[in-house]
């Protein structure tokens, strides 16, 4: 019998209050493999992910992650949200928001221990940022916030990593190289990747597939075939790349 | 200052006062982290109405109180998180409506005007012999459970979701420092007042954040200057005679106002 997918989604519908964001969305992410999804505003990216997370529960359809319900802390995911935000000057260190990518593993009213404080030492060095332990996550650039998050999410040593538009303001340069970043790191840690992102041009140059949502699944395949389909252009409203008769 | 200590109203106010600056400093680290300033004030304000059910109903106005404001902080709480308005409007409907009761429910009794300042603005004559057992009780515990759960409210502070991702139980977690807040303001009613209480929950905090340069720091200053506040703030109100609250939120903003001025020379 062979090994389940990394995520399987299959005819999942999802509604705040009466308004179905997912109608049902059917795609699977192969273990090992770096997938991003993609879509207009309000296609339901980041309710999927929600969903993923366990921190929504889906009107109907099937939802798995390596076979198991979403929320099972048995098979822990990596989550890079698209910013946090703390109040203006507060004084949290880089070092401390990394620690709290361990509280999940330690539990209740267990405290941080010297294995963990490694572990966050090893990530910071991982994504590049072994230098800035200390520093105020506050003052660091929109990049360097992104790639702390990253190493937050890899001290819970997931399996899966979900990030939820994770270079949403940033520059191209940045973009690319925090791309670039998690490409290494999908490589090098055996990590699944799936990211949520409106960034078609860099994604689909790293990543193994793209999955159009737009409530349901649009297109699904390699970035190359997705960038072209007519799907991509019906959804973000775009002429479709070979398609001469339409109007900007 | 050794006459100062020698009545016993003041030393029970400097005990209950010290506990409740550590206990408070320690909440405003939170209150601050994540912005909840604005609940503070209408937990506080909403205690008045607590005070005056307790007086009508001819139970203790302390325990109406405690009950009344956890009560608003739960549905403040509740509101905020699953209703269609706002936080910040539910406290906007919550604080006018609770204190209004309290002043309403204050004018059908007429002999207990006399103790409103006081619960107003802080009176360190109110605490009672049997008032500093519980008063203290309530701090350690409060104090407690923030150290107990630190880090859980630390991560959800700082990034909700990714918290409730971990497994960290958010709901019960964010009852709970509602119900710690809640408890707290009513302790510290006596001491520092009503009105002037939600300053008690943000002053220490900002004061920490204005010099330090990490988390502990911050927590380091803000309980030492909330202490240097309720100590200092209560010797002023026994020279001068002034109410309690008045002198410790004076003495804690003066506090403030230098911190940030030596923060902004060394350039933190």
């Amino acid at each position: 019998m062979s090994a389940p997918p990394a995520v399987l989604v299959r005819d999942l519908v999802f509604a705040y209050d009466r308004e179905a964001v997912l109608r049902g969305a059917t795609f699977t992410v192969q273990v090992g493999s770096f997938a991003a999804l993609i879509g207009p505003n309000g296609a339901g990216k980041s309710t999927l992910l929600r969903v993923l997370l366990g921190l929504l529960r889906p009107g109907s359809g099937v939802v798995q992650v390596f076979g198991g319900p979403p929320g099972d802390r048995s098979r822990p995911i990596g989550y890079v949200p698209q910013r946090v935000r703390l109040p203006a000057g507060f004084p949290l260190s880089v070092a401390e928001v990394v620690l709290m990518g361990r509280y999940g593993k330690l539990g209740l009213l267990h405290r941080p221990k010297t294995a963990d404080r490694v572990h966050v030492a090893e990530a910071l060095v991982r994504v590049g940022m072994g230098e800035q332990a200390s520093r105020r996550f506050s003052e660091l650039s929109g990049g360097q916030q992104q790639r702390v998050l990253i190493a937050r999410a890899l001290v819970g040593e997931p399996l899966l990593l979900l990030l939820d538009e994770p270079t949403a303001g940033l520059d191209p340069a940045v973009r690319a190289r925090f791309y670039a970043l998690v490409c290494d790191l999908q490589h090098s840690h055996g990590l699944t990747v799936l990211c949520a992102s409106h960034d078609l041009e860099v994604l689909s140059e790293h990543a193994d597939r793209l999955v159009l949502l737009d409530g349901d699944v649009r297109a699904d395949g390699p970035p190359s075939v997705v960038l072209e389909s007519a799907a991509l252009a019906r959804a973000y409203a775009f002429p479709a790349p070979h398609d001469h008769t339409a109007i900007p | 200052m050794t006459d100062f200590l020698a009545y016993g109203f003041v030393q029970r106010a400097l005990i209950t006062g010290a506990l409740l600056g550590v206990s408070c400093a320690v909440l405003a680290f939170f209150v601050v982290l994540r912005r909840m300033a604005f609940i503070g004030v209408g937990i506080s304000h909403a205690a008045l109405g607590g005070v005056a059910l307790g007086v009508v109903l001819g139970i203790s106005p302390m325990l109406a109180a405690t009950v009344f404001s956890v009560g608003v902080a739960w549905v403040i709480g509740w509101i905020a998180a699953h209703g269609r308005i706002s936080e910040d409007t539910a406290i906007g409907v919550f604080f006018p409506t609770a204190m209004a009761l309290g002043v309403a429910l204050i004018s059908l009794s007429p002999t207990y005007r006399q103790d409103l300042m006081g619960y107003l603005f802080g009176n360190i004559l109110s605490i009672r012999p049997a008032d500093v057992w519980i008063l203290a009780a309530l701090a350690a515990v409060s104090l407690g459970i923030l150290a107990l759960f630190f880090k859980e409210f630390l991560f959800l502070g700082v990034d909700e979701e990714a918290a409730r991702a971990a497994g960290i139980p958010a709901e019960a977690l964010r009852y709970l420092l509602l119900t710690v807040l809640a408890v707290t303001v009513v302790a510290s009613m006596k001491l520092v007042g009503i009105v002037l209480m939600s300053a008690f929950l943000v002053i220490p905090a900002a004061t920490g954040q204005a010099v330090a340069r990490s988390t502990h720091g911050m927590l380091t200053v803000a309980v030492v200057s909330s202490l240097v506040s309720v100590v200092g703030g209560l010797w002023l109100s026994w020279l001068w005679n002034l109410p309690s609250g008045a002198s410790i939120v004076l003495l804690a903003a003066a506090l403030f106002f230098a911190a940030f001025l030596a923060g902004r020379r060394r350039g933190r």
